[in-house]
């Protein structure tokens, strides 16, 4: 009876006739390829999963460089759970950047950038680089000396921009160096900047996908079967999605907890045989095809040129890409895609394997 | 509404004087903004006083650290006895590197950068050689410095 009023009470305030009637309205298209569709709302669990995880370590990690490391060793071994829910952030994190590039090729591939989606891929965009952001600054904050080479790798690497390098790299580091002054800025990029604007972006891509509906293929225009309702059958099916993803995170982490290594040194020699995080290796590997020097110029420089230039280029794919935005198909497109998916994925299989 | 003899309007009068007034605003803001957030970076030493007894007695074929500001510096003694002073930081992408005594040259590990005993490099990506320092002893002090810096102790 309770629940009746309280119904009424809000009912008597708020229009929930209008966002029933939103819901029982929503429709999502089917089809062959329908089951990338899943791929958008995986993501989005696993960054809510990665809030909840991150605020709960938030409540012991010290960000401060003489304490860090050792606040994380406590984290792991003195703290109820404390294991679970490092090793949990770990894997979420892992898993939202995969995830998150399966959605994104996905969407190059079936080209659902394509007008009037262009937005959706500019948000998208932004979200794939704060994720990469967020990784690189979560994995700084170990200080161990594997993330404090890496840091120092990716911000000099930065620093090797034309004209705007040397700014990025100082506002990076806040500091000539790598120090505990940049610590202090990765903890406020990792726990406060980049969160805002996260649940900024993200929610305006909800609401243009709301706005938009599901993008069908070009291929699947003719062939779809009968929409399905989003509520219940996708709600749940979406549900399904996310348990089982849920169920894989717990299980890596309880099998595979990262390990910590030695708190970082300024002084100390790079560790041997460092390696960046996955989704650095293709960067990784691109900067080793480059010589120290070409033609007089400096190889990195020119290399951090033609990669800004390729992602710049990725970026304004629905932009350039003429022809899917008349709905006509366009190869040259599909082209580009699978290179930059293969580029990708053969880059990465390399700097795992050598 | 526009008087007879005016070039504009009462209302595009004032959309400028508002427009103008927030654009300034926003101007201000964003300058002071931008001044906090880079920070004033600091420049790296010209020269570090060290103590020679910690120095010069390491074995041969050998190196110790020092600090150079924030970063790695290395002194080192050669084979022949010889010593050098050198920034133990890796032209390419700023790692610090090591000295292998095995092989006489100096190695890092981030990508695989070797550099010879002079600082040269010689094989991978670095672009450059290594940063040799200046040494010079007075006392008991062992002064390393950038080349061609002066370093002038006050007397005690």
């Amino acid at each position: 009876m309770r629940c009746r009023r309280l119904k009424d009470w809000v009912g008597e305030r708020y229009d929930i006739e209008g966002l029933r009637g939103f819901i029982r309205n929503k429709y999502v298209p089917s089809h062959r390829l329908d089951v990338w569709y899943f791929a958008g709302g995986l993501t989005l669990f696993l960054f809510i999963f990665q809030f909840i995880t991150g605020m709960a370590l938030a409540l012991y990690y010290v960000p401060q460089a003489e304490h860090a490391h050792k606040s994380i060793i406590d984290i792991v071994t003195k703290l109820n759970m404390g294991w679970l829910f490092r090793s949990l952030h770990h894997w979420g994190g892992q898993l939202a950047i995969a995830v998150l590039f399966v959605h994104v090729f996905s969407t190059l591939l079936l080209k659902a950038y394509r007008k009037p989606r262009e937005l959706l891929w500019v948000t998208g965009f932004v979200m794939l680089i704060i994720s990469i952001f967020f990784g690189l600054s979560g994995y700084f904050l170990l200080w161990d000396e594997r993330a404090f080479a890496a840091v120092r790798v990716a911000t000099g690497g930065a620093g090797n921009l034309p004209l705007i390098g040397g700014f990025v790299k100082g506002f990076l580091r806040g500091d000539l160096d790598v120090t505990g002054e940049t610590l202090t800025r990765f903890y406020a990029f990792h726990v406060a900047i980049l969160p805002l604007v996260t649940v900024a972006v993200t929610g305006l891509h909800v609401v243009l996908v709301q706005l938009h509906g599901m993008s069908v293929p070009l291929s699947q225009q003719n062939r779809q079967r009968k929409p399905e309702p989003f509520f219940p059958n996708l709600f749940y099916k979406d549900l399904i999605v996310w348990l089982i993803c849920l169920g894989v995170v717990v299980t890596l982490a309880a099998l595979f907890p990262p390990q910590i290594g030695v708190k970082a040194d300024p002084l100390a020699p790079a560790p041997e045989n460092i390696k960046p995080e996955w989704y650095f290796l293709f960067l990784f590997q691109t900067l080793k095809l480059f010589p120290g020097e070409i033609a007089g110029l400096n190889g990195e420089t020119i290399a951090i040129i033609i990669i800004s230039a390729a992602i710049a280029f990725f970026f304004l794919i629905p932009f350039f890409d003429r022809r899917s935005a008349a709905e006509r198909q366009s190869r040259l497109f599909t082209w580009i895609g699978i290179f930059y998916l293969v580029y990708f994925t053969v880059m990465t299989v390399i700097g795992f394997l050598t | 509404m526009k008087l007879d003899y005016s070039l504009v309007t009462r209302r595009t009068f004032l959309n400028t004087l508002f427009g103008g007034w927030l654009a300034a605003l926003a101007a201000g803001s964003a300058y002071a903004l931008l001044r906090f957030i880079f920070p004033t970076l600091g420049k790296e030493p010209d020269f570090v006083i060290l103590n020679k007894g910690d120095f010069l007695d390491i074995p041969i074929n050998s190196v110790k650290p020092f600090a150079w500001g924030g970063k790695l510096g290395l002194f080192f003694k050669k084979e022949n006895g010889t010593t050098e002073a050198l920034k133990g930081v890796c032209t390419h992408m700023e790692c610090n590197i090591t000295y292998r005594p095995d092989v006489k040259k100096f190695y890092c590990a981030c990508h695989k950068g070797w550099f010879d005993e002079s600082g040269k490099n010689i094989e991978g990506p670095p672009p450059k050689p290594l940063e040799i320092f200046d040494i010079t002893i007075e006392g008991d002090k062992l002064i390393i410095a950038k080349k061609g810096v002066k370093v002038a102790l006050p007397k005690a």
